[in-house]
């Protein structure tokens, strides 16, 4: 009996004791590919493009796009592209702390390494002189932004003119996330089904680690949703959510809508998307792509614009 | 998770207890119903407080078995003055104990029931708000001498939501703890 106890407990041990993923160079998380706004940052952000604005510049709309977990700038290209020629506001694409490197950068951030990236480019615009800030975010950016406002972050700065949510998580889809910090140290990773292409813009293995950290996050914002979060004076906040989404549970714009009330107490703006899709508004690289699911993303784009340019 | 700290000395205690269990009296041979309050709470979302009744006969298994009633509602749990969502959950359930002579018994238990989530807004009358309930249970049962019963154990819901079915805030994992009284007995159950 002692001898069956004995092999038991070694297989446990094994199992728990997981290997190092199988990475390639050709996934981001291989650390030969890189997010191009690492190369580039001019590109991507408002505050290296243009470091000292002229009075319009300055007043011009800047709309800083967060992407979400395990996702790249990628995330916000098609926004870009969507909005090529227009002049009448900026885009930062923000890439989170942690993101677009490599696993091993992304294994050891943490949730405010993620967020420190958003800080620096509000920060860094308000220091140039920028005063029509507006925060849009995808996902776990919606937890990072929600977190943002609950800690008070803009109470001694420029208030940001709108928050903006895309399919923003306080609820995961998947619940076995909510186990994360008992499974997790047995699994080592979560490997993601994603096309070859997706794994060059977004990582293709999810340290556990993350995972921990990402789940911390949720229960931070989840617990500050239930004691009440009351957004900035002169700030809007709308949520955008897919009515049915694998990743992030539409139940989310519940906690959000119950949990968030504008300055004078009056309700935050939901619109829930006719869309299977999670972060719907990103559709390059998708296996299947709707002309519901395009003109989803379009009118989005037209009303986030909408809000930020009014 | 507070109910872990609970668990945690009641399994710690019923390993030095079980082996001077073995020669308690033996137990009222009358029926017995369990009345008291269940505090139930879901690994990372919301505490659920509520009611709960079980009821056993000799008959049943020489009283080993119980069918019982619950209600749990996180009204009076983490929605309890706050934003949280409101929830429901009603369920009935067969309880089988083990060591019936023993201070500290094992209990095996099958739930099944009925979940309802309020969303407090017609806007979000197309998301899925109800579900049946599903869920084995595993845990102990601290049964003195006397009607007390102070049951703590970890349950499984089978049933839960993944963001295109079933309500979001049903979550897997629970941990409960419940403290009955025997109605039917005054001085040992």
């Amino acid at each position: 009996m002692k001898t069956i106890i004995s092999l038991v407990v070694l297989v446990v041990a094994g199992l728990a004791c997981s290997s190092e993923p199988t990475i390639t160079k050709d996934m981001l998380d291989g650390g030969t590919l890189f997010d191009p706004s690492l190369y580039n940052p001019g590109k991507y952000l408002v505050s290296k493009a243009t470091p000292n604005p002229t009075a319009e510049q300055a007043r011009k709309p800047v709309i800083i796009a967060c992407h979400g977990y395990s996702a790249t700038t990628f995330e916000w290209d098609e926004f870009r592209t969507w909005a090529n020629g227009r002049t009448d506001f900026q885009l930062s694409q923000v890439l989170l702390g942690g993101h677009g490197r490599s696993y091993e950068d992304f294994k050891k951030s943490t949730w405010q390494d993620w967020q420190l990236a958003i800080k620096d480019e509000y920060e860094q615009l308000v220091k140039a002189g920028y005063t029509n800030i507006s925060l849009l975010g995808s996902s776990t950016s919606g937890a990072l932004l929600l977190e943002l406002v609950s800690s008070g972050y803009f109470n001694n700065r420029l208030v940001p003119r709108n928050l903006l949510l895309v399919d923003p998580i306080v609820i995961p889809s998947d619940k076995t996330l909510s186990l994360i910090g008992v499974v997790g140290p047995m699994l080592g990773y979560i490997e993601t089904e994603q096309s070859a292409e997706e794994d060059k813009v977004y990582y293709h293995f999810r340290p556990q680690e993350t995972l921990q950290q990402l789940q911390k996050l949720l229960t931070v914002v989840r617990q500050d949703l239930e004691s009440g979060i009351r957004i900035p004076p002169a700030c809007t906040l709308k949520v955008y959510k897919s009515k049915k989404d694998p990743t992030a549970d539409p139940v989310s714009a519940v906690l959000i809508d119950k949990g968030t009330k504008t300055a004078d107490g009056k309700p935050i703006d939901v619109a829930l998307i006719d869309s299977d899709l999670h972060v719907y508004t990103r559709l390059t690289l998708r296996s299947q792509v709707t002309p519901k699911d395009q003109q989803n993303q379009t009118e989005t784009f037209a009303d986030i614009v909408g809000r930020v340019v009014r | 998770m507070k109910a872990n700290y609970l668990l945690i000395p009641l399994l710690a205690w019923a390993t030095l207890s079980i082996t001077t269990a073995q020669n308690r009296p033996a137990r009222s041979t009358g029926a017995v119903l369990d009345l008291g309050i269940r505090l139930q709470n879901s690994v990372n979302l919301y505490a659920e407080n509520g009611i709960t009744a079980q009821y056993t006969h000799p008959k049943l298994a020489s009283k080993r078995l119980y069918i019982g009633l619950s209600y749990v509602t996180s009204r009076l749990g983490t929605a309890l003055n706050s934003n949280a969502i409101k929830q429901d959950n009603f369920l009935a359930s067969a309880s089988y104990y083990f060591r019936p002579n023993w201070l500290v018994r094992p209990v095996a238990r099958v739930n099944v029931g009925y979940f309802a989530a309020d969303y407090g807004s017609s806007l979000f009358d197309v998301l899925p708000k109800t579900s049946l309930l599903a869920s084995p249970e595993f845990g102990l049962c601290y049964c003195p001498n006397f009607p007390l019963k102070i049951n703590a154990s970890i349950g499984y819901n089978v049933i839960t939501g993944d963001g295109l079915t079933g309500p979001g805030t049903l979550y897997p994992v629970f941990i409960q703890t419940s403290v009955t009284w025997n109605i039917l007995k005054s001085a040992k159950n």
